[in-house]
């Protein structure tokens, strides 16, 4: 009995540190002008508006002049920015390169796990060395050189810049994690699947292609999320809402301290909901791959 | 311990014959992009770092060799900003163990609800660090923020507070959200390892007459060994090399009191645009953290 008690309340907590500080986000964001500002914060808005969502669904045909401005509560200084409708294009941009990068992704680790994981050759060890050496390079470090290779090629403000500077970040993890699950696979397999007369790629392709399903799965989800949060490289590459991504968007209205809190909690729930449904659907994949991808690290 | 060894073996060499052809044919596109977006950058950037390169003076480029370098070295900020990673780092990778740790020990028992739990686990580790960012400085507002207003509300402040604009508390803070988006991912670690110790052992050691206590110093944290190294090893990785939090939350400030390396590479580089002295920055960050990735792989998979 004693147990169970302990294990309730252990559980109360746990779930309190995580989930409180997401739950104030998403009560904030339905906060009109004068209740954000309440002192001590109404936890629950007695008036719940959606007022911040639609400006962010609607903005491109709402103009924000100094009397709309002021329809926020001047005291605060509170108020709908006009960059609010760069949001949902910021979503795009996120979403195209993020899917961009996973399939690059797959295209450059897949054959290159296999190879790894099921085939001899000389420079194996080092071709594996070399990939778990190129996972620890800071990203901070690889920003300067690439700002001055896109700047170079003219690709500063351009998708492509994030395409290709992301596959730094996101390809050694993939690999990782593929050939981890490879490995696990018998080599007996593959043995067979060549007497059979399969080329090496039709071996990988229809034997363990269907046979790493859940490990891809996995790549899919980390690069997914890798690309679609990734903010430093973003913020030195983008410079118009051409090409800028959520987070950089996102981090725009952070740092105005004019806007209002409760608009930018708004942005924040919306920015938040596309990787935390990822991860709360796929949690199984997520964890296994975790586990994979970090137990030989 | 075979997870000891599980965490430091390299992959296993696969039975077959050799085949170097197909083998460098399916190895190509990843050499080639590494090469393209993470070596050729890495040594770019050294070539890059004996030039004197200013954005605002691009006209003249002067070969200067090591002077960035002695530049840098000279530098008191940089030190100071050296220590302040290195305060941030340890405070992070301690939270997140401790955390983690009470976390896995809590998963790792059967009760209803532990599946909601754990997938609630991943809630933080899928928020972008912009988003958990904003959350925060929204929740630490000195105006009408969550902080204040449940200290106030128990009776623990009597006026509302400045918390992230209070130099002693900065870096604590920043610290604390980080350590809330990192623990999940530590927490997934150790559940493994906890997974990974026998049943009988416990049995064998309560048959011995040890008690919960006994059992949890003797059997439990020598058998988390593997699972910890590799908790402090990637912690550690990523709380020197931070950005985000810095940019979104204080921007280095108040003063300069959370000017950790990242951010000094970051003003050095692009509010400066002294790209010579910011590529000797990253450069020497590049090589700290490879050389203490390798030192804590070598000492600690020794030790634990």
């Amino acid at each position: 009995m004693s147990r169970s008690i302990f294990l309730f309340f252990a559980s109360a907590i746990f779930l309190l540190y995580i989930l409180a500080p997401v739950a104030w986000m998403v009560s904030s964001s339905f906060h009109g002008e004068a209740e954000i500002t309440s002192r001590p914060p109404h936890w629950i808005p007695h008036q719940p508006t959606l007022e911040n969502f639609g400006a962010i669904f609607q903005a491109r045909d709402k103009k924000v002049t100094y009397e709309t401005r002021r329809a926020g509560d001047p005291a605060t200084g509170g108020y709908i920015p006009s960059t609010a409708r760069n949001f949902i294009p910021s979503m795009w941009n996120s979403l195209i390169v993020a899917v961009s990068v996973v399939v690059l992704n797959l295209i450059v680790a897949v054959p290159a796990a296999y190879a790894m994981a099921k085939i001899r050759f000389i420079g194996r060890q080092t071709s594996i060395y070399f990939m778990l050496t190129t996972r620890v390079i800071p990203d901070i470090a690889l920003v300067v050189p690439f700002f001055l290779f896109i700047r170079a090629f003219g690709l500063l403000d351009h998708l492509g810049s994030l395409i290709i500077t992301y596959l730094a970040i996101t390809v050694p993890f993939s690999v990782f994690i593929l050939v981890s699950y490879f490995e696990s696979l018998p080599d007996e397999l593959d043995k067979a699947a060549r007497v059979d007369g399969c080329s090496r790629l039709q071996t990988l392709l229809r034997v363990y292609v269907p046979l790493a399903a859940p490990a891809l799965v996995a790549v899919v989800l980390f690069t997914f999320l890798t690309s679609w949060n990734e903010f430093l490289l973003a913020l030195m590459f983008t410079q118009t809402p051409n090409s800028q991504t959520m987070p950089i968007v996102v981090a725009s209205f952070a740092s105005d301290f004019t806007i209002s809190f409760a608009f930018i909690n708004a942005a924040g729930v919306l920015a938040v909901i596309p990787p935390v449904a990822m991860a709360v659907v796929f949690e199984r994949y997520i964890v296994s791959g975790l586990t994979a991808g970090a137990v030989k690290g | 311990m075979s997870a000891t060894a599980g965490a430091l073996r390299v992959f296993r060499a696969p039975v077959s014959r050799y085949d170097q052809a197909s083998a460098l044919w399916l190895l190509a596109p990843m050499l080639g992009v590494l090469a393209l977006v993470a070596v050729f950058p890495v040594l770019y950037s050294f070539w890059v770092s004996l030039f004197d390169l200013k954005l605002t003076r691009p006209q003249r480029v002067p070969f200067v060799g090591f002077d960035n370098y002695v530049e840098v070295f000279q530098d008191e900020l940089f030190w100071q900003s050296v220590w302040r990673t290195t305060s941030f780092t340890v405070i992070c990778v301690v939270a997140v163990m401790l955390i983690a740790l009470a976390m896995a020990l809590l998963l790792n028992e059967e009760f209803r609800g532990r599946r909601f739990l754990s997938a609630m686990l991943l809630v933080p580790w899928a928020i972008p660090y912009v988003a958990n960012g904003l959350m925060w400085k929204w929740i630490y507002d000195s105006g009408y923020g969550a902080l204040n207003g449940v200290l106030f509300q128990l009776d623990f402040i009597d006026k509302y507070m400045v918390w992230l604009g209070d130099s002693h508390k900065t870096l604590w803070l920043i610290a604390n959200a980080f350590v809330w988006k990192e623990v999940p991912l530590a927490t997934i670690l150790v559940l493994v390892g906890l997974k990974s110790i026998p049943g009988d052992l416990y049995s064998a050691a309560r048959v011995d007459g040890a008690n919960t206590w006994a059992r949890f110093i003797h059997i439990t944290l020598p058998a988390l060994r593997p699972a910890f190294m590799l908790v402090v090893i990637y912690e550690t990785m990523m709380a020197i090399r931070h950005f985000d939090l810095f940019f979104i939350l204080t921007e280095g400030g108040p003063a300069e009191a959370s000017h950790v390396l990242a951010w000094h590479v970051y003003v050095e580089t692009f509010r400066k645009l002294s790209f010579g002295t910011g590529s000797a920055l990253a450069y020497i960050m590049a090589l700290v953290t490879f050389a203490l990735a390798f030192w804590l792989i070598r000492t600690l998979g020794r030790k634990l």
